[in-house]
């Protein structure tokens, strides 16, 4: 996890304060009677800490998050497309505080199970004795060699945390003259949000349709096919954006030369104007202990969210191996918040879990700044298998794109977002 | 002979594919029996808050319906219509079908009761 300089010396004086034993820094005056630190304050660790609030507040909650505010990666291809600002996507952290969650600006850099503490890179140690880890996901550079470099990741920007490169992003596509070409490249899945990087195709055509009508935009996906509403993506490539997107599957990426703008395929290179580059992902690096699948992703227990690895420890969200057909959401990390925050609270205070839990995702994409397409799943435990599946008959994806679920999908996400942190 | 032993051989062919075919359809899966306790239920339910607010009060202004405080019955009837294609619908005809009479009912109690 990264974070840059001026949040570090912001972060301080709370930290300081929540340092000792869990149980000593209580809020209101009488002593909890345990407290949950909560790593992170994505979709996931929000939702927890809230929620373990709402459902027992004699448990006390410290969120460690290294943003001053909450950014929304849904909804942030809008940015791109001009249709939305840096502020709409933006949600402070105060509305936690009425939950009576502690939130310290802080970033967490060790996880200490003997001393069941969380070390901070300011601040002293926060007690715990429970700890969720929500990291969302790191980049693996790696596999990129010439984007090792603090100078390259700026220059080609993945942009697929929102925030800072969000706005870099739209910046670049701004500057770019008319003609040019945007390229982006999609990792082999399982990475965060499945769709993504096919409505980001869409947003950036709709802003050169209305402002650089010459350019043009070249999708080099690593996987055989685009990996999530396929159909109603390419019918919106072809209806809406006639001539100006060319998808090349089985393109994977191997490096970027920086300089000449251009991607290193393993077959061919490609020259672009402005490069958006995904790097593969894997659990965020706080949670590098409990990954325990194909060295990138973290496995749990589906009733508790408990790593596999490390007893007291709960892992969500996109930093987690996958059950089967459920993706990297926001929907879904906001449901492992809950399914967590209940299974937290029942084992703290002496009881068994829910042995029959429950999750949805609904997952809308903007095609345009009006027209979107969704994908619904339902998904419940499996006793056999012991992980999450798809309920047969139930879930599916949108007839066609249309303008409701369009205005539908700004409704979601100021309801999820006010369900995570308001 | 050459004839029939070809055929012989088609037929095994087919068998074992149909075989194969049978042998790699996954079995159906064996959920937990669902957990229509206040537990189970208020988690079931709080899946609903992703898109219509927490406990089903959703933000101001919203076009998400709000769930909180309907009458149980008309949750149960909207829900069916919901799953019988009957009522207009962008995502809830195909969550609907996630859920059985006893779960929907439970939820829609669990709605009704927020106040």
């Amino acid at each position: 996890m990264r974070m840059d300089r001026r949040q570090f010396l912001k972060a301080g004086a709370a930290g300081a304060a929540l340092a000792g034993m869990a149980g000593c820094a209580a809020t209101g005056g009488s002593a909890a009677k345990a407290r949950v630190a909560v790593v992170g304050g994505g979709y996931g660790g929000a939702t927890a800490a809230k929620y373990i609030r709402m459902l027992d507040d004699g448990i006390e909650v410290v969120l460690i998050e290294p943003n001053e505010a909450f950014v929304s990666c849904p909804i942030s291809n809008m940015v791109l497309g001009g249709f939305r600002t840096m502020a709409d996507i933006t949600t402070p952290y105060s509305g936690l505080a009425r939950h009576g969650v502690k939130v310290v600006r802080d970033s967490a850099t060790a996880i200490d199970l003997d001393k069941k503490q969380v070390r901070l890179a300011q601040g002293g140690p926060v007690g715990f004795d429970r700890v969720i880890v929500s990291p969302g996901v790191d980049f693996m550079w790696e596999a990129l060699p010439a984007m090792a470099g603090a100078d390259a990741q700026n220059a080609v920007l993945h942009a697929w945390k929102a925030g800072p490169q969000t706005a870099m992003l739209r910046r670049q596509l701004e500057a770019m003259p008319d003609g040019g070409v945007y390229v982006i490249t999609v990792p082999l899945a399982p990475y965060r949000c499945p769709p993504g990087p096919y409505e980001r195709v869409c947003q950036v055509a709709a802003y050169f349709k209305a402002a650089k009508p010459r350019s043009k935009i070249l999708v080099l996906d690593e996987n055989a096919d685009v990996t999530s509403k396929g159909p109603l993506f390419k019918k919106a490539w072809s209806e809406l954006y006639a001539g100006m997107i060319e998808y090349r599957p089985n393109s994977k990426a191997i490096d970027v030369d920086v300089g000449a703008r251009t991607v290193k395929l393993e077959f061919g290179d490609q020259k672009g104007d402005v490069l958006n580059v995904l790097p593969p992902m894997r659990a965020g690096a706080i949670a590098a202990p409990y990954i325990t699948a194909n060295r990138r992703w973290c496995e749990v227990d589906w009733l508790t969210f408990e790593s596999k690895a490390a007893k007291g420890v709960h892992v969500l969200g996109d930093a987690l191996q996958i059950a089967p057909a459920m993706p990297k959401s926001a929907t879904m990390a906001n449901g492992h918040g809950k399914v967590c925050a209940a299974a937290v609270v029942n084992l703290l205070n002496g009881e068994s879990p829910n042995p029959s839990p429950t999750l949805i995702n609904t997952c809308y994409s903007m095609v345009s700044d009006k027209l979107a397409i969704h994908v619904a799943s339902v998904h419940k435990y499996d006793l056999n298998d012991r992980t999450f599946k798809a309920v047969p008959g139930s879930g599916g994806v949108s007839a066609a794109m249309n303008e409701a679920e369009g205005g539908y999908t700004m409704n979601w996400a100021r309801n999820i977002w006010a369900d995570t942190l308001g | 002979m050459k004839v029939r032993a070809a055929r012989t051989l088609a037929g095994l062919i087919a068998a074992s594919g149909t075989s194969l075919a049978l042998a790699q359809q996954p079995p159906p899966p064996a959920f937990a029996p669902s957990n229509v306790t206040q537990n189970g239920v208020r988690s079931m339910a709080a899946n609903c808050a992703a898109c219509h607010g927490t406990k089903g009060r959703p933000a101001a202004g919203s076009a998400v319906p709000p769930l909180a405080g309907r009458p149980q019955g008309e949750l149960i009837a909207i829900m069916g219509e919901f799953k019988a294609g009957k009522r207009p619908a962008t995502v809830m005809h195909q969550i609907a079908k996630g859920f059985d009479d006893a779960e929907t009912a439970a939820i829609a109690l669990y709605f009704e009761q927020q106040r």
